[in-house]
C-alpha cells in the first residue's frame, strides 16, 4: 500500500490517503507539543514507540470485540487504518484524579474515583478544546444520540479492557483520551492512537509517570519512558482464541454429509437440502508477536489441505 | 542396491516390506527411524503403510514434519527412487512430493480386500516387470484412499495404476497409483508387499520390487 497524499498533519502524526478510498496510512512523528503548542520538542524514538504500542493495543481491542480503525502495522512508524471521518469530539475517561481535573476541582492527584468519569471536549485548537456535555453534542449535531451511546459504551468497555491489560504491564491506567470516527456506511470506529501521548500511565502502586507528563512537567527520562512502555506492552502476552473451520471444498463429495442428510430425512426433516461436515479447531494464542497473517499460514501450512479443503477463521470474542 | 524403509511411529507394514526385499529378493535393506537424517548409501526409500501419528489431523499430515522427511525431499530432488505405499502415499501427497490428496473413502468404511488394477505405465522404474494393460490383483487396506485432484487432466500421463472393474473408494479417474513428473517418486494405495509370495495367494506385487531392483 502506497501513500498518495498528505491529508492531515497534526502535532504527533501525519495522515495520508492511499490507493484505496477506504484506507489511510498514519505516520507517527517524533515531535511532541504540550500546552497548546507552547512547548515543543523532538523525542527520539517516540514515533516508533507509539506506533508499536498503538498497534498492539488495537490488536488486543480487536480480539476483545472493540471495533477500531486499525488494519495492520506497515513498518516501524506507519500503520494502515480504515479511513473514517473523525467526530469533532475528544472523549476523556478518568479512573483517578489527575491533570486538568485536579486543577479544575482543586483535588489532589492520585485519588481513585468511585467509578470511571467520561468527559467530552470540543476539538478546536483555537478554543483550546473546551469541555462540553452530552446536550451540547446532540444539540449542535456533533453526534446523534444513538452515535453517542455507541461512543460512550465503547469508551467504557475499552477502559475496562485496558485497565486489565496495563495492570499486566505493571502500569496503572489513570486516564486517557479517545477519538472516534465513522466510515461511509455510518459504522463507528475507535480511531486515532492509544499510547503514552494519549494515556496517563503510572507505575502500579505509585504516582511515578511513564507517559507524556514526563515531558509536560520536565521530569526527565522522556525517551526512556516511551521505550519502557513500549517494551512492557510488547512483552505482555495477550491471550486470544481463534476458531478455525475446515471443510471439504464445494464440489467435492462429502460422504458423511450425505449420510447425515439421509438420516435427517428419515426422521422427517424433509426441509434439509444439504449437509456439509467439517472440522472445528479452537486455538489459544499468546500474541506477543504482532505479525499479521500467522493464522493464515497455520491453515495453509498444516491445518487444512488446500487440495481438497477450504478454511475460514475468526477471533473468539470474550 | 540398498533399500531404506522409513519407520514412523504408527507404521505397521515396515517389516513386511523388509521381509520381501531381504528374504524374497535377497537385497540389502535397513530400517530408518523417522528421527534419523542419514540416507547415505540408500538407493531406494520406502515409506510403508500404517497409521503414522495415529492419522491425527489428516492421514500423513504430521509425518511430513518428521526429521527424516527433509532428507527424503532432498533425496527425491537428487533423483533417488521413492515408493510410498498406502499411508506412505498419503505422506507423499501431504509433503508435496506427489500432486493431489487422499480423502475419506466414498463409502465411509475402512476397506480391506483384494481389488483389480490395470497397469497404465510400464516405463517407470517401478513397473518395468509388467506389461502395459496388465490386469493385476492386489490387496488394499485403507480408510482414506479417495484420490482427489482438482484437474485430473494435468496428471493424466502420471497415472501408473488404475482400479479396474470397480472403484472401491471413489478415487477420481479410478486413480490407484501415480508418479511425479520426473518419474522417480511413486505412490500407490494397494499393498504390493502383501502379495509378493505364492503362499499369500498372489505374487502380483513382487514385480514392483523386482522392477526397482532392475532399475538400480
Amino acid at each position: 500500500m502506497k501513500k498518495v497524499k498528505l491529508i492531515y498533519e497534526g502535532k504527533a502524526k501525519r495522515v495520508y490517503s492511499t490507493e484505496e478510498d477506504d484506507k489511510f496510512i498514519i505516520e507517527f512523528k517524533d515531535s511532541a507539543t504540550a500546552f497548546d503548542g507552547l512547548k515543543k520538542a523532538e523525542i527520539q524514538g517516540k514515533g516508533e514507540a507509539n506506533c508499536a504500542i498503538s498497534s498492539k493495543i488495537f490488536e488486543l481491542l480487536t480480539i476483545k470485540g472493540v471495533r477500531n480503525h486499525y488494519i495492520e502495522r506497515l513498518n516501524e512508524r506507519e500503520m494502515l487504518v480504515r479511513s473514517v471521518k473523525i467526530f469533532p469530539i475528544e472523549v476523556i475517561i478518568r479512573n483517578r484524579v489527575a491533570g486538568s481535573m485536579a486543577k479544575r476541582l482543586g483535588l489532589e492527584e492520585g485519588r481513585k474515583l468511585e467509578k470511571p468519569i467520561l468527559e467530552f471536549c470540543y476539538k478546536s485548537d483555537e478554543l483550546h478544546d473546551p469541555m462540553i456535555n452530552e446536550d451540547h453534542i446532540s444539540a449542535l449535531g456533533l453526534a446523534s444520540p444513538e452515535e453517542l451511546i455507541t461512543i460512550k459504551d465503547t469508551s467504557l468497555k475499552t477502559n475496562q479492557i485496558l485497565i486489565e491489560f496495563f495492570k499486566l504491564c505493571h502500569l496503572d491506567l489513570v486516564d486517557m483520551k479517545f477519538e472516534f470516527g465513522k466510515d461511509s456506511s455510518g459504522e463507528i470506529y475507535l480511531a486515532d492512537e492509544i499510547s503514552p501521548d494519549t494515556c496517563r500511565l503510572w507505575e502500579l502502586g505509585t504516582t511515578e509517570s511513564w507517559d507524556k507528563d514526563r515531558f509536560r512537567r520536565d521530569l526527565g527520562g522522556v525517551e526512556e519512558a516511551y521505550n519502557e512502555v513500549k517494551k512492557r506492552v510488547l512483552e505482555t502476552p495477550v491471550e486470544s482464541k481463534t476458531r478455525i473451520l475446515i471443510r471439504l471444498k464445494q464440489g467435492i463429495l462429502d460422504a458423511q454429509g450425505s449420510v447425515i442428510l439421509n438420516a435427517l430425512k428419515s426422521l422427517g426433516f424433509n426441509e434439509v437440502l444439504e449437509v456439509r461436515v467439517g472440522k472445528l479447531l479452537e486455538i489459544k494464542l499468546d500474541r506477543k508477536v504482532d505479525e499479521a497473517g500467522r493464522i493464515e499460514r497455520m491453515c495453509k501450512e498444516l491445518l487444512a489441505n488446500p487440495v481438497m479443503e477450504d478454511y475460514e477463521w475468526e477471533w473468539i470474542e470474550e | 542396491m540398498n533399500f531404506g524403509i522409513v519407520v514412523f511411529p504408527g507404521s505397521n507394514c515396515d517389516r513386511d516390506c523388509y521381509y520381501v526385499i531381504k528374504e524374497i529378493l535377497n537385497q540389502p535393506a535397513r530400517f530408518i527411524w523417522h528421527q534419523e537424517t542419514d540416507l547415505n548409501g540408500i538407493d531406494c526409500v520406502i515409506l510403508p503403510g500404517g497409521f503414522s501419528y495415529g492419522d491425527y489431523l489428516r492421514a500423513g499430515a504430521i509425518a511430513r514434519f518428521s526429521p527424516v522427511m527433509s532428507e527424503v525431499k532432498e533425496f527425491a530432488d537428487r533423483g533417488g527412487l521413492i515408493v510410498g505405499i498406502c499411508n506412505g502415499f498419503q505422506i507423499l501427497t501431504e509433503a508435496g512430493l506427489l500432486p493431489g490428496a487422499l480423502g475419506r473413502n466414498k463409502g465411509l468404511k475402512f476397506i480391506c480386500r483384494y481389488v483389480s488394477l490395470r497397469v497404465e505405465r510400464n516405463d517407470t522404474p517401478f513397473t518395468t516387470e509388467y506389461r502395459r494393460g496388465d490386469i493385476i490383483r492386489m490387496p488394499i487396506a485403507h480408510n482414506e484412499g479417495n484420490y482427489y485432484i482438482d484437474n485430473p487432466d494435468k496428471i493424466r500421463n502420471q497415472v501408473v495404476l488404475r482400479y479396474y472393474g470397480e472403484n472401491p473408494n471413489g478415487a477420481i479417474d479410478d486413480i490407484a497409483g501415480i508418479v511425479n513428473e520426473r518419474g522417480n517418486v511413486f505412490g500407490l494405495m494397494p499393498h504390493p508387499e502383501r502379495c509378493s509370495e505364492k503362499i499369500l495367494g498372489s505374487e502380483d506385487g513382487l514385480k514392483i520390487f523386482k522392477s526397482i531392483v532392475r532399475a538400480l
